[in-house]
């Protein structure tokens, strides 16, 4: 396959107006999102690497490869894709830009927008478009890699991206902090690790129900992991230990905490100020309901609710019902039960700006439609 | 709706008597210019020797006057250039015959939250004011333009500015989390979220580095950056400007991202020493490298030995870390001040900003070398070479016809090896007027259509700076409008003027 081949499907769409499901490795059917769509465009065997120049630091690469072929490529060459969203490392890194995926590693690597300095999309008129570029920096014209970053394929097939990569850590290290203790004891130690010199690559909260499912407490606890120079990483280290109680783990509990997901049926973000999420983090985190995996990035203010398939066959309906969106937070459904979209997750395409550009750059509706809610 | 280009076109080209007097009503007759000798100012921005004169300047002071005067230029359906402190190096603040709308009067730190580290600012808060207001409580605005102490938040947001501490801290993009904008239109729409992270399509990211078509900003949430808490400039000083660019390329391979990766080349140094921002460089040097760690204290140190290691091990006669805060930021002045010491060679100067990989640095800088014996100009090169960031800058005086020619001959010619090498016409001083002609070189047809459609959604009749960014004749929507009916006209190429001033 080539891009072509992609554009000509989209053409003979757009000919016959036919609606498309576009899908990487089909990870995100899962999603439950309703699309309307009569045929599937398949951008799996739209795979490998374009070019890659290990000492630039970036790399470029068709829609359809997958996240752990690209790790395997840059892991040659000791560099890392630190992006690490959660589900499965078969999908693919077209799916992980096009649903604006992320996990742990974003609060200190930043999102899938700041990790991409260009790609190509075929838009819904069957027409190659290029946008960015392939360096680091780059303000030529107008910024069309952000808009199709977390578009969901409603504007375009993304066929190709090319993304920043960093150096591999000398020493990458996790550890445990234990969170047992009052709910005003673990607020103050967290309002006192956002003052301490350390800078963590990751840094998660997590329920107890997750601790049990990675096998590695029955309590809440926290996560932070440290890379860098062996002596930067010890030093943080110690510096942690300092104010908490800590043991270290393997780093594959990293991996594990992401592919939690896989199966769920239910998942969506609350993000706020990151302080006001901290402020109530010990609370979240003790609502210890089977089934509900709950995880909290306190940096970047974002809480992570999934529920898996369990006895509590209400939970993500009563959970949905739960979540009110606020002026002081903000609210995003990753998957639902199909038959929820609707009644829960109004469009988040629905103002005149994003429905302009819908038209613009599918005019006859058939990328994706209905994937992030309806026109109006 | 208004179909494009279909009514605007008697304020393009013809009066409206009313205007001035009208916008006068607004913001009070002191803020609204309209003597070509009181535009003088406005007719040109940071890049010396491209002119056009605005018809009128109206500086509001408040939002609700900024909103009123949006609102009547869109009554009117006149096309107007927004305006921050005229600090850009694009042309993109050119006004020709047009409204400008300068915002620089908007200067409220609105509100800061030490707690959740974000700040809100009206879009003419000068970059440095920021930086120092929030200073006291341990933080930055980690965006550093050279212009800093003059440009505005507002212009950073339209340009999408960088500086030399974004190789490690990421462009403007990568700090605005939402912004209140104002479309042409004059309606208010909110982009992005000032409290989370929020779905659907990214308007911020596409508002942010629009270059002005899009609207103006009323106000930014701006992510802030706790202060490292430790910093250590080095600088390095090398006999050929090759050796100097094989150990960029080495300490940018080797994985460690310094927060700032600076390469002056000998006449940059000469006539920075020459010049009151003197800094100390060797003068006899062909290159210096400015390169700034940051972080936690074991950290820097670390990596501040790699540096030094490789900086030796690649030729470097001398290795030097500032021994102070006074020394460090005498280094960093002379580097930031290099665009106006320039000044002292000639009246004008030509400042490039394409983007090359990495790796291609020697391979470039050789062939700029070669490119300015052949038309016997002197290139300064001063730049953000960590991200490939090239800024080669001929100073030289508009007013000899026959030096023009061959300053822009050369400057053509070293554009086109940059975008050969797989490079960008632009790192971080934007489009504007000065880049459009090389756009059709890196986008093709349909990949430039693309930003016309987009810019039609935000502003649907291309009043806000019209002329910009996209060649006009490459949007299809504008080539099916009858020639006469056409409200931006396709802008004749950017040429230099003399130096006198245009009476």
């Amino acid at each position: 396959m080539s891009t072509a081949s992609v554009a000509g499907a989209v053409q003979e769409s757009f000919a016959s107006k036919t609606p498309l499901r576009i899908i990487g490795r089909g990870g995100w059917l899962e999603a439950g999102r309703p699309v309307r769509a009569e045929r599937t465009l398949s951008l799996r065997e739209e795979s490998g690497v374009t070019s890659y120049v290990p000492a630039d630091l970036t790399i470029t690469v068709r829609a359809g490869t997958s996240l752990s072929e690209i790790a395997a490529t840059a892991r040659e060459q000791n560099q890392w894709l630190p992006l690490d969203p959660y589900g499965s490392p078969e999908g693919t890194i077209g799916a992980t830009i096009a649903t604006a995926s992320a996990g742990p590693l974003s609060s200190n690597f930043g999102l899938a927008r700041d990790l991409v300095l260009g790609l190509e999309f075929v838009n819904g008129r069957g027409e190659a478009v290029r946008a960015g570029g392939k360096v680091v920096k780059n303000v030529a014209g107008f910024d069309l890699s952000r808009l199709l970053t977390g578009s969901w394929g409603s504007l375009g097939a993304i066929t190709e991206v090319t993304l920043r990569l960093y150096a591999l850590p000398a020493v990458d290290r996790s550890f445990v902090i234990n969170l047992n203790g009052p709910e005003k004891q673990i607020t103050s130690l967290l309002r006192t690790l956002s003052t301490v010199p350390i800078n963590p690559f990751a840094f998660q909260l997590v329920s107890a129900s997750i601790s049990r499912a990675l096998g590695l407490s029955e309590e809440p606890i926290g996560i932070m992991r440290f890379g860098g120079t062996s002596a930067a990483v010890n030093a943080q280290a110690a510096a942690l230990a300092q104010v908490a109680s800590t043991h270290e783990i393997d780093l594959k509990a990293w991996p594990r905490l992401r592919e939690l997901e896989t199966g769920a049926h239910t998942s969506l973000r609350i993000s706020s100020l990151p302080q006001r999420i901290v402020a109530t983090a010990s609370r979240i985190l003790g609502d210890d309901v089977n089934g509900v995996y709950t995880s909290i990035d306190p940096r970047r203010g974002v809480i992570r609710v999934v529920v898996v398939p369990s006895d509590n066959a209400d939970s993500s309906s009563e959970l949905a019902a739960g979540v009110v969106q606020s002026d002081s937070s903000e609210l995003v459904f990753e998957k639902l039960p199909a038959e929820l979209w609707p009644i829960v997750s109004a469009s988040v395409v629905s103002d005149f700006l994003s429905q302009r550009i819908k038209r613009a750059y599918d005019p006859h509706n058939i990328l994706n439609p209905g994937i992030l809610g309806d026109l109006n | 709706m208004t179909q494009p280009g279909t009514r605007a076109e008697s304020s393009a080209v013809g009066d409206s008597p009313d205007l001035s007097p009208r916008l006068a009503d607004i913001v009070g007759s002191h803020h609204v210019l309209s003597r070509p000798s009181e535009l003088l100012v406005y007719n040109s921005d940071g890049l010396p020797g491209y002119r056009r004169q605005p018809r009128l300047a109206v500086f509001p002071g408040t939002r609700e006057e900024a909103i009123a005067v949006v609102r009547l230029l869109a009554e009117l359906q006149m096309p107007f250039v927004p305006r921050g402190a005229g600090t850009g190096l694009s042309g993109g603040a050119l006004a020709d015959d047009i409204v400008v709308v300068g915002l620089h009067r908007l200067k409220k730190i609105i509100s800061v939250d030490v707690e959740n580290r974000r700040a809100v600012v009206e879009p003419g808060v000068v970059n440095l004011k920021l930086n120092r207001h929030v200073a006291p409580q341990g933080l930055l605005y980690a965006p550093d333009p050279s212009s800093e102490s003059a440009c505005t938040i507002g212009g950073n947001v339209a340009e999408n500015a960088g500086g030399p501490h974004c190789l490690k801290y990421g462009v403007t993009l990568n700090h605005v989390l939402g912004l209140t904008v104002i479309l042409p239109s004059g309606q208010i729409v909110e982009l992005g979220s000032k409290v989370g992270e929020n779905d659907g399509y990214d308007l911020r990211g596409a508002f942010i580095g629009s270059e002005g078509c899009f609207g103006l900003a009323l106000d930014i949430t701006v992510k802030l950056t706790p202060k490292p808490q430790a910093v250590r400039t080095l600088l390095a000083d090398f006999m050929s400007v090759n050796e100097a660019a094989q150990v960029t390329s080495a300490v940018i391979a080797s994985g460690i991202v310094p927060a700032a990766l600076e390469f002056m080349d000998g006449p940059t140094i000469r006539v920075v020493e020459d010049s009151i921002y003197a800094a100390g460089y060797p003068r006899d040097a062909e290159a210096i490298l400015l390169v700034e760690l940051d972080g936690l204290e074991t950290g820097v140190v670390a990596d501040l030995e790699t540096v030094r290691r490789i900086c030796n091990e690649g030729g470097a006669r001398n290795v030097r870390v500032a021994r102070d805060e006074a020394e460090r930021m005498k280094l960093w002045q002379g580097r930031k001040k290099a665009f106006g010491a320039m000044g002292r060679l000639a009246p004008h100067l030509i400042v490039q900003d394409a983007v090359i990989p990495r790796t291609k640095l020697p391979e470039i800088l050789e062939r700029i070398h070669q490119i300015s014996e052949r038309y016997h100009v002197v290139v300064c090169n001063v730049f953000h070479a960590g991200d490939g960031n090239l800024h080669p800058n001929i100073a030289y005086s508009a007013d000899d016809p026959a030096e023009s020619e061959r300053v822009h001959r050369a400057m053509k010619e070293i554009m086109q090896a940059c975008i050969d090498a797989g490079g960008s016409i632009t790192g971080e001083h934007g489009v504007g007027l000065d880049k459009m002609g090389y756009m059709e070189s890196i986008f093709d047809e349909a990949s430039l259509n693309a930003m016309c459609e987009l810019r039609s959604v935000f502003d649907p009749e291309r009043r806000s700076n019209p002329g910009k960014v996209v060649p006009v004749h490459s949007c299809r929507e504008w080539q099916a409008i009858p020639a006469a009916r056409r409200v931006d006209k396709e802008a004749p190429p950017l040429e230099a003027e003399p130096s006198r001033p245009v009476a």
